[in-house]
C-alpha cells in the first residue's frame, strides 16, 4: 500500500456530479501519479473506502461542490467543506462520512486529508459534463499533481 | 383544531413527512406524506429486452439494489421457465444476507441509535459512543464486502445474471469473507447488549397484520413463492402469482406511494413480520437473544421492528457463514449461467429485501420484450400500516405536547426503516 491515495468521488451517471471520478480516471493513466499514489474512483459512498484510507499518510479527495462560484472553479482545501444540509445515515455526504469515520477510527488520526473541489451548478442525469466543468478536469488533475509533488 | 406537521422526516431514505390533525382529543386526520416524485421505471421498461430489465430495475434504489436485481432475475426466470442451480440459489441467498447485514447495521447503529439516545445525528452520537458507531460501520462494511465479492460490486451488482453468475467466487475470497464473518459473530453479543440497553419505547400498541415470504423449513430471503399473512393466530397464504390479492394497491391523494391493504386491513412487512411469520428460525442463540431483548411474538408494538432487525443481523451473519462454510467444504463449481430461451408469458417473484416483501412481476412477448411490469416495494406495502400506527400513537398519547408527539411519530416512522424513494412507482390516479 502506498502512503498516498487519491479518491475521485461522485456519480458519473449524474453529469457534473461525476467530475471527481473523471479526474481520477485521468490521473490513473498517468504513470508518474500512480507511481506515487494509489488512485481510486470512489463512487458516492465514502464510508466504503475506510480500509483504503487507514494507514495512509495523506488522502486526496476530489469531489464536485455546489457553490456560488462560477462552474469549473477548482479549489484546494485542507478542512472538510462546510455544508448546510440535513444529515441522513442513508445519504451521508462525503464530508459527513469523513467526519464520522475520523471520529471513530483511531488509525485515521495521523492521516492528512486534502480536498480538491470543483464547483458545479448541480447534478443532472447524463454522462456528459457541462463545458465549464469538463474544462476544469485537467486543472483539477494538475492540482492533485501539485499536492503529490509537495509530498515527494 | 390543532395540526402537527413534520415537513421532512430526518434519517430516512427519501423525502416524506407527517401531518396530524386533532379536534380536541379526537384524531381527525393522519397522513404519511410521501412527496418523492414517482420513479416511472415500469413504463420505462416497456419494450426493453429481458437482459436489460434487472440492470435497469436495480437502479430503483442504491440501498436495496441487490434485492431488486435478484428479484428481477427471479421474475424473468419464472416467466421463461428457467431453473437455476442449487449453487446459484445459495450464492443469491448470500448476496441477500450481505445486503441485509449492511442495511440493518446502517439502520440500527446510524439511524435508530441516535433516536433512542436523544442525539440529533450519528455524527453527534459518535462523540460519546464511538465504539457503537464503529461497530455499525464495521458490520456495514462486511455487508458491502459480501455483495462486492458475489455480486461484482457493492451497489448495482453486475455479476448476477439470468440463469446464474458471470463468475463464481474464488476460494481465497470466501476465506477472507469467512474471517470477517467470524469477527462479526464475535460481535453478536455486543449488538444484542446494545439494543437491549436502549430505553423502552412503549407508546404505540395495535393489533397488527404481518406479511412475509413463507419459508417454513428454510431460513431464506430469496427462495420461496408464497407470502403468508398472520394476524391473531389466523394465517392466509398468498401465492406469488396472486400477489394483487395481497396488495390491493390504491392511490391516496396525499402520497405518491400507493397504499396496500389485505382484506381491507393495512399490514406490516419487514424484520418483525419475517420473525412472526416464520417463528421456527428463532431457536438456539436467537431464542436466547430474543429473551434478552424482551421481545415476544406476535408483537403489538411497531418499535419492536428494531429489536427484530438486531436479531436478524446476528442471524444473517450466522447464515452467511454457514453458506460460505458449505461452499468451502463442497467446493465451488465453475458453472456457467443457464441458457436463456425467451418466450411469451408472465413471471412473478417475491423475496425479502431488508425492509420486507419485494414483488416484481413482468409480462413478456414472444421475443422476450417487456409488455408490462409491476414492482411493489416494502415501504409502499408498509405505507398504510405506518399511518395506522401513527394514528394509534396519537390516540394513545395522553400528553398532547406537540414536541412529544412529533418525536414519537418520527421514531415510529424510522422504526419501519422506510425507503421512501423506492416506495413511489407509477401512480394511476382514480
Amino acid at each position: 500500500m502506498k502512503p498516498l491515495v487519491v479518491i475521485g468521488l461522485g456519480n458519473p451517471l449524474m453529469g457534473d456530479d461525476g467530475v471527481g471520478a473523471r479526474v481520477a480516471h485521468l490521473l490513473a493513466e498517468d504513470g508518474e501519479v500512480t507511481g506515487r499514489a494509489d488512485v481510486l474512483s470512489g463512487g458516492t459512498d465514502l464510508l466504503r473506502y475506510q480500509d483504503q484510507m487507514e494507514g495512509r499518510r495523506q488522502v486526496i479527495l476530489i469531489d464536485a461542490e455546489v457553490s456560488a462560484c462560477e462552474p469549473g472553479q477548482v479549489r484546494l482545501v485542507e478542512e472538510s467543506p462546510r455544508e448546510n444540509r440535513p444529515e441522513s445515515g442513508h445519504t451521508l455526504s462525503a464530508a459527513q462520512a469523513l467526519e464520522l469515520m475520523r471520529r471513530v477510527t483511531p488509525s485515521l488520526e495521523g492521516t492528512r486529508f486534502t480536498w480538491v473541489l470543483v464547483s458545479v451548478r448541480g447534478a443532472h442525469p447524463g454522462t456528459d459534463l457541462s463545458p465549464e466543468v469538463a474544462a476544469a478536469v485537467r486543472r483539477a488533475a494538475e492540482a492533485v499533481r501539485r499536492v503529490l509533488q509537495r509530498q515527494a | 383544531m390543532s395540526t402537527i406537521v413534520i415537513e421532512h422526516l430526518a434519517r430516512v431514505e427519501g423525502h416524506g413527512g407527517i401531518t396530524v390533525e386533532l379536534e380536541g382529543d379526537t384524531v381527525t386526520k393522519v397522513h404519511f406524506d410521501v412527496f418523492e416524485g414517482a420513479r416511472l421505471l415500469e413504463p420505462l421498461l416497456k419494450g426493453k429486452r429481458y437482459d436489460e430489465v434487472a440492470p435497469i430495475l436495480s437502479r430503483i434504489c442504491a440501498i436495496c439494489s441487490s434485492a431488486h436485481c435478484l428479484t428481477s432475475l427471479k421474475a424473468t426466470e419464472n416467466a421463461f421457465g428457467i431453473r437455476v442451480s442449487p449453487q446459484t440459489e445459495m450464492l443469491r441467498e448470500l448476496i441477500f444476507r450481505g445486503e441485509s447485514i449492511e442495511s440493518h447495521a446502517l439502520h440500527l447503529f446510524l439511524l435508530a441509535l441516535p433516536d433512542y439516545l436523544n442525539y440529533p445525528s450519528a455524527i453527534a452520537l459518535s462523540a460519546d459512543k464511538p465504539a457503537a458507531v464503529l461497530l455499525g460501520l464495521r458490520l456495514k462494511k462486511l455487508g458491502n464486502l459480501i455483495q462486492e465479492v458475489i455480486g461484482g460490486r457493492a451497489i448495482h451488482p453486475v455479476n448476477a445474471l439470468l440463469g446464474g453468475f458471470g463468475r463464481v467466487p474464488a476460494v481465497d475470497q470466501l476465506i477472507a469473507m469467512r474471517s470477517s464473518l467470524l469477527q462479526a459473530m464475535a460481535d453478536s453479543d455486543t449488538v444484542i447488549d446494545l439494543i437491549a440497553s436502549l430505553p423502552a419505547t412503549d407508546f404505540c400498541h395495535s393489533d397488527t397484520l404481518y406479511a412475509a415470504l413463507r419459508s417454513p423449513n428454510l431460513d431464506t430471503y430469496y427462495m420461496g413463492d408464497e407470502a403468508m399473512v398472520v394476524s391473531n393466530g389466523n394465517r392466509a397464504i398468498v401465492p406469488a402469482a396472486d400477489y394483487r390479492s395481497l396488495t390491493n394497491e390504491q392511490s391516496v391523494p396525499h402520497s405518491n406511494a400507493k397504499h396496500s391493504t389485505f382484506q381491507g386491513n393495512p399490514f406490516m412487512v419487514g424484520s418483525l413480520a419475517r420473525l412472526t411469520v416464520n417463528p421456527r428460525r428463532l431457536t438456539g442463540k436467537l431464542a436466547v437473544a430474543m429473551k434478552r431483548l424482551k421481545l415476544t411474538l406476535p408483537s403489538d408494538n411497531p418499535m419492536d421492528n428494531n429489536k427484530a432487525q438486531a436479531l436478524e443481523l446476528i442471524n444473517d451473519v450466522e447464515r452467511a457463514l454457514e453458506i460460505i462454510e458449505r461452499l468451502l467444504r463442497d467446493g465451488v463449481r465453475d458453472e456457467r449461467a443457464m441458457p436463456v430461451h425467451a418466450r411469451a408469458g408472465t413471471g412473478t417473484a417475491i423475496t425479502e429485501a431488508p425492509r420486507g416483501l419485494l414483488i416484481h412481476s413482468y409480462t413478456y412477448d414472444e421475443e422476450g420484450r417487456i409488455l408490462a411490469a409491476d414492482v411493489i416495494t416494502p415501504t409502499a406495502l408498509n405505507a398504510a400500516s405506518i399511518e395506522q400506527h401513527f394514528r394509534r400513537a396519537v390516540e394513545q398519547c395522553a400528553d398532547r405536547d406537540e414536541a412529544v408527539l412529533s418525536r414519537r411519530l418520527q421514531m415510529i416512522a424510522r422504526a419501519y426503516d422506510p425507503c421512501i424513494s423506492c416506495s413511489v412507482h407509477l401512480v394511476r390516479k382514480g
